[in-house]
């Protein structure tokens, strides 16, 4: 069974079809690139999965659970109305209608085990890089209101966990000597890596990473080739957008071609790079 | 690689923290003068025993409650909210019909003042629920209807409330007889309302602090900074946005419980919109996000309110009749000065907030956002666009 499977996905903006119908499979432990010209939905397929969109139709399951649509009630992952969805959804089942679409909220896909970082970096600037990564820890963390209010026994040794685990996510990226800078203050390649080190606090299965070498020198992009083999040697399945086709065709194992919204090839790099329908997407068909 | 963007740099060199702490911690020698402050308050009452300053220092911790409180919501996760005296109506009209005449029922204060901030809280989520995909100008007007809703339904409801008249001889606090100590009700004497507040105003100083330094203060920071990517991180917004609501309003139900059995009396025209402009008045001006700066900007209101404005027409008479120059006789500029309070108060505000935009004792991270400017986008927007 793959990781994580999406099957039609499809996302409408108005008129527009981002993504069409796009089946995708990722195995578990590998690295899988999504590459494709600017506009072809890479992104708006990332923001699917982690559930910041709400697809039109299709469906996605991580672990062979349901991400879109939910099946079943998960108290955890649905809105407080979640009872009333079981209840619609078998309703729904029994008429031989599909489930209501409603798909799991952010925070509970990254429960599931999906982290990402994004294109444009999205750090909280004025918490420090210490912060920033212990926020990524929240998912994990068990301390409820009167614990964060008292500051009970369990809160603070929770606190001194967790602040050193942070800490040690700031290490493995090299940035352990930031660690009370404010994320803004931070040199560009250095919030791509906190931002790196933020999306692993969550402990997540598969690290959802978009376009990470945008704006890397060769030296950093080496760099960072090392730190996605580092990631994945700790057993986290690695599913990236970039555009660097060195940086591609390098690092990753299989790789997924999307041209406006659809998927057009799939393969190891050696085959896609001579895909003549990828060659023509990226250089235009000749005349 | 190490290389720091210079100019930012130097412009934040005040701001670095104590290494390996995220919090701010208070050297020994910054003690000190707080120590002298805690027993300058603890001796107050023994040095000037004249009640009205004891009770005036008293009244204005009830404004440094409101504002604490309101600043868990403003400053701590961000949400603009214009409504808040609605949650002080609420704490206290709780108080006052579980503890007066009105219906016969006296429950003990002490046990009140836990069940009007549980009240104001429950309300703070009702609140809260509806404006969930709102945010900055938008909350805030659904924030400001909920506190022209609240006193209008208190005023019609007059079967439970009392109306416009409002609910008279509210309960006093009452110290039971213990150990052979005697017991005795707080009455009309302000100086145990003084320390009693004093308590209050303590131990909130201390919840809220731990709530900074906690998973949900991380929490409320990350959703005021990026909501979108707090929640790409893990963070359920829904729940920790409506318990920033619950916890801020829940400090006013103490406040209003207090107040209302202090006063003897509540009336619905006690919480109209200028209470929640002056809280958050006293949050902007002193310091959003800073325990500190809400607590000085509290009391710097409150004192040009309650003693500036007042006492200024009489200082103004005094002077012009020391001066006793013809023409000023004439005039009677103390009059002006009382018709224009509201004017002169306006003018304090622009004064200040032109010369310190960022409050009077701002938190680092406001420091940092004025002189650099921000962004917000929130997660309905990308879930609501099917």
């Amino acid at each position: 069974m793959p990781l994580l499977e999406t099957h039609g996905l499809t996302k409408r903006f108005g008129g527009l079809v981002a993504v069409d119908g796009v089946d995708l499979s990722v195995e578990e432990g590998e690295i899988f690139a999504m590459i494709g010209p600017n506009g072809a939905g890479k992104t708006t397929m990332f923001n699917l999965i982690a559930g910041l969109y709400k697809p039109t139709s299709g469906t996605i399951r991580f672990k062979g659970k349901w991400v879109y649509p939910v099946q079943e009630y998960w108290r955890t992952y649905l809105p407080p109305l979640a009872g009333y969805y079981t209840i619609a959804n078998s309703v729904r089942r029994a008429l031989g209608a599909g489930p209501l679409p409603i798909g799991l909220r952010p925070h509970a896909v990254t429960a599931l085990g999906i982290a990402r970082t994004f294109q444009n970096i999205r750090l909280f600037s004025y918490m420090t890089a210490l912060e920033n990564v212990m926020v990524g820890e929240h998912v994990r963390m068990h301390a409820q209101v009167w614990d964060a209010l008292l500051r009970s026994p369990y809160a603070r040794k929770e606190e001194r966990v967790v602040r050193e685990r942070a800490m040690e996510w700031l290490r493995f990226v090299g940035l352990e000597r930031y660690a009370e800078q404010y994320a803004r203050n931070l040199p560009y390649g250095f919030q791509r890596r906190l931002e790196i080190a933020r999306a692993l606090a969550t402990q997540p299965t598969l690290l959802m990473l978009d376009e990470p070498a945008a704006g890397f020198n060769p030296q950093e992009k080496a760099q960072l080739m090392d730190l996605i083999q580092e990631i994945r040697s700790r057993g986290i399945t690695i599913f990236l957008i970039e555009h660097d086709m060195k940086v591609v065709m390098e690092v990753s194992e299989r790789i997924v071609v999307l041209d406006y919204g659809e998927k057009i090839a799939e393969g190891p790099p050696q085959k896609v790079r001579t895909d003549p329908r990828v060659i023509e997407a990226y250089l235009g068909k000749s005349a | 690689m190490s290389e720091q963007p210079t100019g930012r740099r130097s412009r934040l060199a005040g701001l670095r923290r104590i290494p390996g702490r995220g919090i701010l911690v208070f050297s020994r020698e910054r003690k000190i003068p707080y120590l002298l402050l805690g027993i300058f308050l603890i001796i107050f009452p023994i040095v000037d025993p004249y009640t009205p300053h004891v009770d005036f220092v008293g009244d204005a911790g009830r404004w440094i409650l409101l504002a604490l409180g309101l600043n868990i919501v403003v400053g701590y996760a961000g949400l603009l909210d214009l409504g808040y005296a609605a949650f002080f109506a609420i704490g206290s009209y709780t108080f006052a019909i579980l503890a007066s005449p009105q219906f016969g029922i006296h429950i003990s204060f002490w046990l009140l003042l836990f069940v009007s901030a549980f009240v104001a809280a429950l309300f703070g989520i009702l609140l809260g629920a509806p404006t969930l995909r709102l945010r900055g100008d938008y909350l805030a007007i659904v924030t400001l209807g909920f506190g022209e809703i609240v006193p209008r339904v208190i005023r019609n409801a007059s079967k439970f409330t009392g109306g416009v008249n409002g609910i008279v001889g509210t309960d006093q606090p009452k110290i039971p007889a213990i150990l052979g100590f005697h017991g005795f009700s707080f009455g009309l004497n302000p100086v145990p309302y003084y320390y009693l507040m004093l308590i209050i105003i303590v131990i909130t100083i201390l919840l809220i602090r731990n709530l900074r330094n906690s998973r949900l203060g991380r929490a409320w920071m990350a959703v005021r900074e990026d909501e979108v990517a707090a929640a790409a991180t893990g963070i359920n917004t829904v729940t920790t946005k409506l318990l920033a609501f619950a916890l801020g309003a829940s400090f006013s139900g103490f406040a209003g419980s207090y107040y209302a059995s202090k006063l003897f009396i509540v009336t619905p025209e006690t919480f109209s919109f200028v209470v929640s402009v002056t809280v958050l008045l006293m949050v902007v001006l002193g310091g959003m996000g800073n325990i500190r700066g809400v607590i000085v900007g509290a009391l710097l209101i409150y004192f040009i309110q309650a003693y500036l404005l007042v006492q200024l027409p009489g200082w103004i008479a005094a002077a012009t009749q020391a001066l006793n120059i013809g023409f000023l006789n004439n005039i009677d500029v103390a009059g002006y000065v009382q018709r224009s309070s509201i004017l002169i108060f306006g003018v304090i505000l622009v004064v200040i907030m032109l010369l310190r935009p960022q409050g009077l004792i701002p938190s680092s991270q406001r420091k940092v956002e004025l002189e650099l400017g921000t962004t917000e986008e929130s997660v309905s927007d990308l879930r609501g666009s099917a």
